[in-house]
């Protein structure tokens, strides 16, 4: 990514350009003139279970800031002031993700499986269905469920504005009645903190009815229409958000 | 049904707050736990530890007993932390509303190296 003086002369010239105008084409030759700085330090990154693409996309936000911070004037080299930035974005992308855990493809075909499994064995048997049924019924051992489900636990970091589900996307209207939705936002008003106010509905009308009415992740999935499985990570995710939250305003 | 006793020590950082779940719920299942206990159990371990060790983890171990009993779990944890960072559990609102309505019993505490908890799990068959 070593530049002739041609091309640095250029780049200093549009630097300077971009400091005065802001002009967003300058901007994106900017960013696109640099990625290689942003993809040779996201591979410093790869060895800690996160795909290339993934870092290279977070180095990339981070490349963004230091072209929009960057001050030509003080003589510094775009390179030597950009690294940090970088940098910093990369490790945050790590410290916000946390616990999450690479999970083979293996754990994730079978977590997704088990999410008919359960839903069947529950109507079938009237009731939560123990680790035991599940294995039988999914022909696979008691250890292999444990870790199918905790998979659903080892969730990725996705930020609040992310769409509330991903394998069935209905309104919330047309899940819940009129009065639910009544007694939601009058208890909302009472007991639930802000942090949970944020949460998109499908997610706020979980958290409250498991933590603040009493129902099961079955109860709730059976009055939801989703599958238990996906209660499950949709509580998950719910609660790591939270946390990462709380995190942020300490 | 089983009975007995499973121990488990952790260092003191989210990282591994994951063992310590996996362990609860593979001694659940072992006592007949259905789903939904299990579920309820391991977000229990997860929120009760994570307000141990916080984000940033904390210096020390987590010492872990897993108690079998027929139809019941309980699940005692000891902070061992040598950051001088208190003693006391911090425990959000929000966080006790959580314990609240997935385990029957918990008990927060300061014990001598860190903070203590107790928390019970009651099968019930249906």
């Amino acid at each position: 990514m070593a530049f002739d003086n041609k091309e640095r002369d250029e780049l200093r010239r549009k630097f300077h350009e971009y400091a005065q105008s802001r002009e967003r084409s300058l901007r994106d030759d900017l960013v696109t003139a640099h990625m290689g700085l942003a993809e040779y330090l996201a591979r410093r990154f790869t060895n800690r279970g996160e795909p290339l693409d993934d870092l290279v996309q977070v180095a990339a936000l981070g490349l963004l800031k230091a072209v929009d911070r960057f001050d030509p004037e003080r003589g510094l080299e775009f390179s030597t002031y950009a690294t940090p930035t970088i940098v910093g974005e990369l490790k945050r992308h790590f410290r916000d993700k946390g616990w999450a855990v690479r999970v083979p493809r293996r754990v994730q075909e079978l977590h997704l499986r088990l999410g008919s499994v359960v839903s069947q064995l529950s109507q079938e048997l009237g009731r939560s269905p123990t680790i035991g049924e599940i294995a039988q019924s999914a022909a696979v051992s008691e250890e292999e469920v444990l870790e199918a489900i905790e998979a659903g636990h080892a969730y990725r970091f996705t930020s609040l504005d992310a769409p509330s589900g991903n394998d069935d996307e209905m309104s919330l209207s047309a899940e819940l009645g009129s009065e639910d939705q009544g007694l939601i936002d009058s208890e909302h008003r009472v007991t639930l903190s802000p942090l949970i106010a944020q949460f998109p509905p499908r997610e706020r009308m979980i958290l409250h009815l498991r933590f603040f009415e009493g129902l099961t992740q079955s109860e709730i999935a059976g009055r939801l229409g989703i599958s238990q499985m996906h209660v499950s990570r949709l509580l998950a995710r719910a609660l790591a958000q939270l946390r990462n939250q709380a995190e942020d305003d300490s | 049904m089983a009975s007995g006793e499973v121990r488990l020590e952790v260092p003191a950082a989210p990282e591994f707050l994951r063992i310590s779940r996996i362990m609860a719920a593979g001694v659940a299942s072992r006592v007949g736990f259905t789903l939904d206990e299990v579920e309820d159990l391991r977000i229990a371990i997860d929120e009760v530890c994570f307000s141990m060790v916080g984000a940033r983890g904390r210096t020390g171990t987590i010492a872990l007993r897993y108690l079998l009993d027929a139809d019941e779990l309980a699940v005692e944890g000891t902070g061992r932390f040598s950051d001088g960072l208190g003693n006391a559990p911090v425990v959000s609102a929000l966080s006790k509303q959580i314990l609240a309505a997935v385990v029957d019993e918990c008990e927060l505490s300061a014990g001598e190296e860190g903070p203590r908890f107790r928390l019970v799990k009651r099968h019930r068959p249906a």
